[in-house]
């Protein structure tokens, strides 16, 4: 049981409201770790601090040992961190493949004169990200769709596609923001089929935010929960379930 | 031909050199920077030209060189300009739209103010009497028309390489670029200083072309001038720059029988352009493309 990321006492205000509050945990690696939390907990908040978008106002994160914290948002990414976002942000005016060749970027190292004179390197660079954009196309399920432009997708292929591009980045760790938020019950089904099936192919461990209480529970290894910007509970769903603090913080206490 | 060449001639030769500075605008376009920093690069760079080609101290190199002159004075244009720029772009594209667009601007004016201040330029009067590369000005074809082609070539493997994958995801959505990996400053940065080092290069082209060089050559004028190529072409296909110049270059001496009135002639092109040209020809034309596919 190696410890891949660990956040220890990880803050951040915003004026007044403290939006994440000295919360520690750990993600031990090859897991999929859920976090939920009522609406405005902070865990879209928590995600951007992991992923350098948001800066800490306090604490520290380590990956593997190294420090995070205080990297810009593209170094993250370039040790193996990749995310989707709550509200997609696809390149929207790019084809569906070319969104996944640009998350490519880090994988990759040709400069400006290697593409101008499309040296020996930038071509056989060229021929690896075309071969793994229609493989992550296909794993996806929008193969046949690579040109139409991200902004014509529907919700669910953009979800997917975002967690296709976010693959193209070739990561350890994958910090899915609400991935199945605005599917229906059959499409839930499905994605949790698909994020099982991409943890084995990639060997990935996975954060996901997700509201869906039986999703999580279903799918999630551990769960921590949030409330107010404060950590309240770790542990597996089972015991997360008990939670005296956690039934309080969805129903309120009598 | 040699009368078409006769009366036509500086026409095309100056239309080949205003799509090449609406190209220029084109580059930090495409990483979503919009700078009108342009005219100020042009200024330099013809200035760069205007006094290794006329002021004593370089004599000893004229008659070394011969017309290699040309050549290295395009060089040190181009070189001094990707400078200038790193200088300038580093601090200004921290800055983010019309904010941008207004640095630029004034950047272009201060180039102007101090241009009209030093010596060296020559003031007011500015640098005249500069040496010819050709002897009629159609020979500069020769020179603007290789320059277009290049510039043509590097936007096409550049629209289709991992550097113009990152600068077209900083365009799209800058966030999403930095979270994929890839630096937003650095490149942002990096197109800034390819529009400015063709600027530069064409305004060191354009001083023997012109004869003269003064303050008028860089403006906000101009700026604007090069700003409606491009919107007006289409700003994200290579090809929207060279079809907006090519138009709007032209029309002012298309309409000339109209005399006066050609002026409200060209604002109506600009104003319906823009209305019913959203992405620019280029963008109507492929859209047609695409519809009859």
């Amino acid at each position: 049981m190696t410890v891949l990321l660990d956040a220890e006492r990880l803050s951040r205000n915003f004026g007044g409201l403290m939006a994440v509050n000295n919360v520690s945990f750990q993600v031990i690696e090859g897991e999929i770790f859920g976090l939920i939390g009522p609406n405005g907990a902070g865990k879209t908040t928590l995600f951007n601090l992991m992923t350098g978008l948001t800066p800490v106002s306090g604490g520290t994160l380590f990956y593997r040992g190294e420090k995070l914290t205080g990297l810009p948002p593209h170094r993250i990414a370039a040790q193996g961190i990749g995310r989707t976002f709550q509200n997609i942000r696809l390149f929207k005016g790019l084809s569906a493949i070319e969104n996944i060749r640009v998350a490519q970027h880090v994988r990759t190292e040709c400069g400006l004169w290697g593409g101008f004179f499309s040296t020996a390197l930038s071509r056989a660079e060229e021929k690896n990200v075309e071969k793994k954009a229609r493989e992550l196309l296909k794993l996806i399920g929008l193969a046949d769709r690579a040109e139409e432009l991200a902004a014509n997708f529907s919700y669910g292929d953009q979800r997917r596609l975002e967690i296709g591009r976010a693959l193209a980045l070739e990561p350890d760790v994958l910090l899915l923001d609400e991935p199945a938020a605005g599917m229906n019950a059959g499409e839930k089904h499905a994605l949790t089929e698909f994020i099982r099936g991409i943890r084995e192919q990639f060997k990935l461990t996975i954060l996901l935010i997700e509201h869906h209480v039986p999703l999580v529970m279903n799918l999630c290894d551990r769960i921590a929960v949030l409330n107010f910007g404060e950590l309240i509970a770790v542990g597996n769903p089972v015991d997360v379930q008990k939670n005296r603090a956690v039934i309080e913080a969805y129903l309120g206490t009598e | 031909m040699a009368d078409f060449i006769q009366n036509y001639g500086f026409l095309l030769v100056t239309l080949v050199q205003q799509s090449l500075l609406a190209m220029s605008l084109y580059y930090p376009l495409m990483a979503g920077q919009l700078s009108l920093a342009s005219p100020g690069f042009y200024a330099f760079g013809g200035y760069i030209a205007a006094i290794m080609a006329t002021v004593d101290c370089f004599a000893p190199w004229r008659d070394l060189l011969g017309w290699l002159m040309f050549p290295l004075e395009w060089l040190i244009a181009g070189s001094a300009s990707a400078v200038l720029a790193f200088l300038v772009g580093l601090p200004a594209l921290r800055l983010k739209g019309i904010y941008l667009a207004l640095a630029t601007i004034a950047f272009v004016e201060i180039l102007r103010v101090i241009s009209l201040n030093l010596e060296i330029t020559g003031g007011a009067i500015g640098i005249f009497g500069i040496p010819q590369l050709f002897e009629s000005r159609w020979g500069y074809i020769w020179t603007f028309g290789p320059l277009l082609l290049l510039m043509l070539f590097f936007s096409y493997r550049l629209d289709r390489s991992r550097v113009g994958r990152a600068f077209k995801a900083i365009r799209e959505d800058e966030l999403a670029a930095d979270a994929m990996g890839i630096n937003p400053t650095r490149y942002k940065v990096l197109s800034f200083v390819i529009g400015a080092v063709l600027a530069g290069v064409v305004g060191a082209m354009s001083a023997p072309f012109l004869n003269t060089w003064n303050a008028r050559q860089g403006t906000f004028d101009a700026s604007i001038n090069y700003l409606a190529f491009v919107l007006i072409g289409g700003s994200r296909s290579m090809w929207g720059p060279l079809l907006g110049a090519a138009l709007l270059a032209s029309l002012p001496e298309i309409l000339r029988p109209l005399k006066d009135s050609r002026l409200i002639l060209n604002g109506l092109v600009l104003v319906f352009a823009s209305i019913y040209l959203p992405k620019g020809i280029a963008g109507a034309l492929g859209r047609l493309k695409r519809s009859g596919k």
